[in-house]
């Protein structure tokens, strides 16, 4: 027979590992923006006394006094049905014949309607106390099956407009220049396109890795600063841009890699966990105090087409048991880490271009899908619930073959934003939505 | 402005920094005295182009020649992870050192563009083939041939799980990639439905596996692509303009095979690869008039490749561009190791050539190590970042003084440099701002700013007008930092 064993994951189109966060072959844009501090001040000196006032008050940003926001994103189709199980639908079983979790294995949300996957026991505290929740059947309007395509316009959020900017680089934009660590990817060498547009943010792989060569105190590294800002003197934006704001941050790690680093309140982060360590730097940061607005951090490799478990009906083992069990022990630390004070004023949202189909392929896995559970955190977060409206697994109810869309995406944000962050409105950073806010978090 | 290419004293450094990896002396001194047409010619014929060097260098990697069974038993027992080190070594030693630069710059575009990763333990024992069979052979033929023998090769087929698709459970990746990346692309005029059937014309295609115990001797054939008749879907089948009965899993074969000659040759595939192309080499904003004309080109000489790169080449708008692009992390690290003459270990060694593989992962630009199927993106706001710019400025730091991945040192002997006063204009000239536009024309090949040079001279502690005598730390003891400033420069950071 010539079926092959894939008790190895193929991950064909599979998730970008640490060092390829940046999923889309780009397009080319222009970046302009009224906001730059070089253009502020040019603009200020033509005007009057009064007027000048004005723009002056308007280019200072205000101290940021809301949340940061970590934006968790799950690259290559994150299947909700395997994490926030839906274990009350009568027609889950026939569709996941071998490689759902069998109702017994699942942990309890109070919901009857819904379980979650064993891997995430260490949350499960978290779940109870109110800090973890879920929304289920979210998405995308656009029912596109396709990761890049999926990916660019979840990062985009702007459907329907010819925007090339992400939505992060459009919310830090209304938020006025911040300090180097506005934006932030951490624990990837390259940024997510949700940054993509004027707004300059910063990426790394570890807060200790980055540093100078070539300089060995702080007095070299002002010499080294001001040649290489001589040398990179009217470049363009595309390079110009992350020379200085790479020079402002060398100046902040610096100092953080000097001062070292003890966790907090016992929490253990896996040190083989790229996910944990990417956490561990995040809360650094936090603790820090240097301007953290919006953390991005990748973690991919969801792309299960194959292998998502191990023989049948048996959730102890195979590709998702071990995502579950990375990511529950990251979770659990990040936030132990930070503490009951710093934890209220983090959330936590993880993301995915799309979820994957109801009924399972040939291969012990599940191909691309539509509508998908989202994970939140934090003490801000209405927890210990899945939000949302549940359309069911019915014939009827799927969107060909898959779990319907019936909350976008960009609601949540959109809510974590105006009652966590302070935002006005959201029309700027989500052009074109009705904004509807569900009920996931805390004013 | 000054980081155009109008700037240029010589439309040579901008072949060089278009067509090849970068310019060396040797590249410049070649350019100089062929002249562009003749070299741009001998480019488009490597045959004609002496590779002797590069050769023996690629000696030392003997298995990237095995066959895949010949791979699989040498691996039976594990370590099969060598076959990726070594792969990703020699792509990065033919970039480096390969007078047939064009070439080899195609085979990393098409190596992004029907990418499969290496780094997928799915294709352990067939990526090397993949690369000579497919990517190399290829490089310079016909697309059609290149998209044809991609389909047919074992590393696409578990690369994306076409392998596990089969009639009763067919499994959708290939079927919608072979659309949206390989050839027509989301714009292409297909829908959700054509996808579908896209899949089921690759029904049969995979990959011969048939199990015997561990004590039995293997199938010979196990890891060979092969087609499989039983697996074919069969019926009536329609994707966009092309139709099939369809109607025999043993005619399935001939049905794919006349499918996937149909998307190489349709219009939208055309006018996709014209567009990628265009970006590749003359701008990150591909103006549609050349895609447009190129692509008229590729269909007319059956998508054939070197006639559109000969149309791209003589195209007024590449001769005459004044965008430069952004190297990206793997271009930066190979033009850095260009222009500072800097060689393979010597002997038969390869630790300095494997650390320059583990490099380009951490500028975050190992090559085919891309995981999702559409390859590296080529467009510098994909790039930018504080991280791979404060990377790039450290491997520069590295090269330049000779550390890791370069040692001179004859008992661990890595990457080799030459001796750093070889780089030092001869007589010394008497200034210090004099020295720096020397250095600058020999790691750059071409000025460096006003500004910029005034900024090394302070960094120094002096000004452009200062004396410099042979003694100076400018010549001896800082000029490691001096080379490492320039190649910081936005002009190394362009091409």
């Amino acid at each position: 027979m010539r079926r092959t064993t894939t008790a190895d994951r193929t991950d064909g189109c599979g998730c970008p590992g640490h060092d390829s966060g940046a999923g889309p072959s780009g397009r080319g844009f222009s970046r302009r923006s009224f906001l730059k501090r070089g253009a502020a001040v040019a603009a200020a000196t033509s005007l009057t006394g009064t007027q000048l006032a004005t723009q002056l008050a308007f280019a200072s940003s205000p101290a940021y006094a809301g949340d940061t926001v970590v934006v968790l994103s799950f690259r290559g189709g994150f299947d909700g049905l395997s994490v926030v199980v839906p274990r009350g639908d009568a027609n889950f079983a026939a569709l996941r014949p071998n490689i759902r979790v069998p109702d017994a294995a699942l942990l309890s949300t109070g919901d009857s309607r819904f379980g979650l996957h064993p891997g995430l026991a260490p949350l499960l505290p978290f779940w109870q106390a109110g800090t973890f929740g879920a929304v289920h059947a979210v998405g995308q309007d656009n029912p596109s099956r396709s990761h890049f395509e999926a990916m660019e316009e979840m990062e985009r959020a702007a459907p329907g407009s010819s925007l090339r900017t992400g939505w992060i680089d459009r919310l830090l934009t209304t938020r006025g220049q911040g300090t180097s660590f506005q934006g932030c990817q951490v624990g990837s060498t390259s940024v997510s396109s949700a940054f993509i547009g004027p707004s300059p943010e910063l990426g790394m792989y570890r807060i200790d890795d980055f540093n100078l060569s070539g300089s060995s105190s702080s007095t070299d590294l002002a010499a080294w600063d001001a040649a290489l800002r001589g040398l990179n003197t009217g470049a363009p934006t595309v390079v110009g841009d992350p020379v200085a704001t790479t020079l402002g941050a060398l100046a902040q790690t610096g100092a953080l890699t000097d001062a070292g680093y003890t966790e907090a309140n016992g929490a253990v982060y896996d040190t083989n966990s790229d996910l944990a360590m990417s956490l561990r730097d995040v809360a650094r940061l936090i603790k820090a105090n240097i301007g953290l607005q919006m953390a991005a951090v990748d973690y991919g490799d969801w792309d299960m087409h194959s292998g998502l478990a191990v023989g049948t009906l048996d959730p102890s083992q195979g590709w998702m048991f071990d995502k579950m069990t990375e990511l529950a022990g990251a979770l659990a630390a990040f936030y132990t880490d930070l503490g009951p004070t710093l934890m209220a004023k983090t959330t936590l949202i993880t993301l995915s271009e799309f979820g994957r189909r109801v009924e399972e392929n040939g291969s012990h896995g599940v191909d691309h899908g539509h509508g998908n559970a989202v994970l939140l955190m934090g003490g801000g977060i209405v927890g210990g619930q899945v939000h949302g409206v549940w359309p069911g697994l019915s014939d009827s109810a799927l969107n060909d073959g898959d779990l319907d869309v019936r909350t976008d995406y960009r609601n949540l944000l959109g809510e974590i934003l105006v009652k966590r962050c302070g935002a006005g409105s959201v029309g700027s950073v989500f052009p074109g939505l009705t904004y509807t806010p569900i009920g996931i978090a805390h004013p | 402005m000054s980081y155009h290419s109008s700037s240029h004293s010589s439309n040579n450094l901008h072949l060089a920094h278009r067509l090849s990896y970068g310019p060396s002396p040797s590249l410049v001194a070649e350019l100089n005295a062929a002249g562009p047409g003749t070299w741009i010619e001998q480019q488009l014929n490597p045959a004609v182009v002496d590779d002797r060097v590069c050769d023996a260098y690629l000696a030392r990697y003997p298995r990237l020649k095995w066959t895949i069974p010949q791979v699989r038993a040498a691996y039976a027992a594990g370590g099969g992870w060598e076959m990726m080190e070594m792969l990703g070594s020699a792509h990065l030693l033919r970039a480096a050192w390969s007078k047939r630069q064009l070439f080899e710059v195609m085979v990393d575009f098409w190596s992004n563009h029907l990418n499969v990763s290496l780094n997928n333990g799915d294709v352990w024992d067939n990526r090397h083939d993949y690369d000579r069979n497919v990517i190399r052979k290829y490089t310079f033929g016909k697309y059609s041939d290149l998209l044809w023998a991609s389909v047919n090769h074992p590393a696409m087929m578990r690369y994306l799980n076409n392998a596990d698709s089969t009639k009763d459970s067919p499994n959708e990746n290939y079927g919608r990639e072979l659309l949206e990346l390989h050839t027509v692309g989301v714009d292409g005029g297909y829908n959700e439905v054509d996808m579908h059937t896209s899949a089921l014309v690759l029904t049969g295609f995979g990959v011969h596996d048939v199990w015997r115990p561990a004590n039995q001797v293997q199938d010979p054939k196990n890891g060979l692509f092969e087609y499989f008749p039983d697996d074919h879907w069969t019926g009536p089948v329609t994707v966009m303009g092309w139709s099939s009965p369809n109607a025999t899993g043993v005619g399935g074969y001939a049905v794919a095979q006349s499918y996937v000659s149909y998307l190489a040759h349709h219009p939208a595939t055309a006018l996709r690869l014209a567009t990628k192309l265009v970006r590749r080499f003359v701008s990150d904003d591909p103006v549609p008039v050349l895609a447009n004309y190129l692509a008229q080109i590729y269909l007319a000489n059956d998508t054939a490749i070197l006639p559109v790169l000969r149309a791209l080449f003589a195209s007024r708008q590449f001769r005459s561009t004044t965008t430069m692009k952004v190297k990206r992390p793997m271009e930066d690290l190979v033009s850095s190791l260009r222009a500072l003459s800097i060689l393979p270990d010597p002997g038969t060694g390869t630790d300095g050539l494997l650390a320059l593989w583990w490099e380009s992962d951490t500028l975050g630009h190992q090559p085919m190590t891309w995981a999702q199927p559409d390859g590296f993106p080529d467009v510098a706001t994909s790039w930018q970042s504080t991280n791979g710019t404060l990377e790039r400025w450290n491997l520069h730091m590295a090269l330049a003084g000779q550390w890791w991945p370069v040692s001179n040192d004859p008992k661990n002997p890595m990457l080799q440099a030459p001796l750093r006063n070889t780089y030092l204009p001869s007589p010394l000239p008497a200034t210090h701002g004099a020295l720096i536009d020397a250095l600058a024309q020999r790691v750059l090949f071409q000025p460096v700013s006003a500004t910029g040079r005034d900024a090394v001279c302070t960094f120094l502690g002096k000004t452009a007008a200062s004396p410099l005598k042979a003694t100076d730390p400018a010549v001896t003891y800082r000029l490691a930092y001096v080379i490492a400033l320039l190649l910081d420069s936005v002009h190394h950071a362009m091409r």
